[in-house]
């Protein structure tokens, strides 16, 4: 696996404000602000020096007081990785602005972050519940998930907040 | 006035053709498809938030339960990336075994895509044949590691059981027939008519589309990508061998069942190289009895049989993952039903939903 050159990262951070990463790594992540993320994925994508035209991974992680939503991308011209990270600090209320103007393959991915770790989409074409129920109010990979409790009430199945254990 | 509306109609969760619980549904202008939106969520079993409590190690079996017909590749994509994450060095032997096992793998799983094609076509025959030579593969797993289908051979740090000489005897065995095998397949049914006329010029990805869909594997290199991550971005010792990436031209359905067709020949090579420069030695890599990769975050990938399957795993210094992600082909695969099936009859959808191979242990995870 090869990953962005010390020139092409510094070239980066020197065009983006909030773009940082850790020198002494090898494989530095990325991170930048919510405000410019969506430029630095537009101009990693589109600078024809860079081209990084797959997403080859994208995801959402819970940290308990805030989230990280992760991009791997890749490079099919130079065969060449690089990680962006964006983090949202509003643990109640994540959103973040939808990358499906820049990558369309990424809708079943968004919806599906958003159906397992509760971040909102901004302007996702079709932002529903993918995998599970649709009138599940629970996000099963948050790490504070509890499960719900099925019950059949009136022939209906419905999802109820466990009683506490006192 | 006679007036006309569009009618829903639900294929699945329970339908013969779906290839498990995958439900599909359908608008319908007529019998003209006008949308189709694929709903899964059935076989949901929550496998990355279960590895959060389980250590690496017994993670690995939960993999086998992803694309079931291709356990083999997906074992290796997880210990893959847990070997990355915690440093572990691979034994020779081991990598030659890993590519025999994930090629024979992607032979059997070709043959269940080649099988349920023909069966969801109407020629029940075909899947037959294509099913009798996938139990010599299956056999073949039996002699190795015991288990047919939910392997578990490969393991963090190389393999659990060296290569018995039987087994690299009746491998050879089964190489030797591939040949014959794909000849009895082409005499059989490739050239039958009915077969063609459905599947040609049907279900087209243009080349734009199957990137936007950000496709993989045999269906990204049907519409004309030469997108193979073992040619590409090579893992383990696939560098070695000599091998072609067969891609299509058109995107059509009759593509995406030729290249599987040239896949499964590819394969065969690629195991004959093996077989014929396997090392000796140790199968396996001292890996420490309780696993403590150090804290950080690795992505690894590799060319399962039905694309790019990727493990995110988020390390927090303790014996148990912190954050499991997967990233599965099938599951994207499938945004791009919606665009093949337009304007085709019912009866093609059938077809569609086949070529581009979904397998729902995969897609729901």
């Amino acid at each position: 696996m090869n990953y962005l050159s010390k020139e092409q990262l510094q070239k980066i951070k020197s065009q983006f404000a909030t773009v940082e990463y850790d020198d002494s790594q090898a494989e530095p992540a990325l991170y930048v602000a919510r405000s410019e993320f969506l430029d630095l994925l537009k101009s990693l994508k589109e600078k024809v020096s860079l081209s990084f035209d797959r997403l080859a991974n994208y995801t959402a992680v819970d940290y308990k007081d805030y989230f990280e939503i992760v991009y791997n991308l890749f490079s099919r011209r130079y065969n060449r990785w690089v990680t962006v990270k964006v983090k949202l600090e509003d643990h109640d209320n994540p959103e973040i602005e939808s990358v499906t103007g820049i990558w369309e393959g990424a809708n079943f991915e968004e919806r599906e972050t958003y159906d397992l770790m509760g971040i909102r989409f901004l302007n996702h074409p079709n932002l529903t519940r993918i995998l599970m129920p649709d009138d599940y109010d629970a996000f099963p990979l948050r790490k504070d998930f509890v499960p719900l409790e099925p019950k059949i009430e009136g022939g209906e199945l419905v999802w109820h907040k466990p009683s506490t254990i006192s | 006035m006679a007036q006309t509306e569009h009618y829903i109609l639900n294929m699945g969760p329970q339908h013969p053709s779906t290839h498990g619980v995958l439900r599909v549904k359908v608008e319908l202008d007529g019998e003209r498809i006008v949308h189709c939106t694929p709903v899964m969520g059935y076989l949901h079993r929550g496998i990355e938030k279960l590895m959060e409590s389980r250590t690496y190690t017994q993670c690995v079996p939960f993999t086998d339960r992803l694309d079931y017909v291709s356990s083999m590749n997906n074992n290796w994509a997880f210990c893959g990336a847990v070997e990355k994450l915690a440093g572990i060095e691979v034994p020779e032997r081991a990598e030659y075994i890993r590519v025999i096992c994930a090629e024979l793998n992607r032979i059997a799983s070709h043959q269940v895509f080649i099988g349920s094609l023909l069966i969801d076509l109407g020629a029940a025959t075909g899947m037959i044949y294509a099913f009798r030579d996938r139990e010599k593969v299956l056999d073949l797993f039996n002699i190795i590691c015991g288990a047919r289908m939910t392997c578990h051979y490969i393991r963090i740090g190389g393999v659990i059981k060296d290569a018995q000489d039987e087994f690299l005897k009746e491998t050879q065995k089964f190489v030797d027939y591939v040949p014959q095998m794909l000849q009895e397949y082409d005499n059989l049914f490739t050239g039958n008519e009915i077969f063609m006329e459905r599947l040609k010029g049907t279900s087209i990805i243009t080349k734009e589309d199957a990137l936007r869909f950000n496709m993989s594997g045999p269906n990204i290199r049907a519409s004309g990508h030469e997108y193979d991550i073992r040619k590409i971005d090579s893992y383990g010792v696939y560098d070695r061998f000599d091998f072609q990436v067969p891609t299509g031209t058109k995107g059509d359905n009759w593509d995406r069942y030729r290249i599987r067709f040239e896949e499964i020949r590819e394969s065969a090579r690629i195991i004959q190289q093996a077989l014929d420069s396997i090392p000796a030695g140790p199968y396996m890599a001292k890996v420490p009895k309780v696993l403590k990769p150090a804290k950080g975050d690795v992505y690894h990938r590799v060319e399962n049989t039905r694309g790019e399957l990727g493990f995110y795993i988020v390390s927090d210094g303790t014996t148990k993952p912190y954050r499991v992600h997967i990233h599965r082909p099938s599951f994207i695969n499938l945004q791009a039903l919606d665009t093949m099936c337009k304007g085709l009859l019912l009866a093609d959808a059938v077809a569609a939903y086949a070529t581009v191979d979904p397998l729902m242990g995969e897609v729901d995870c």
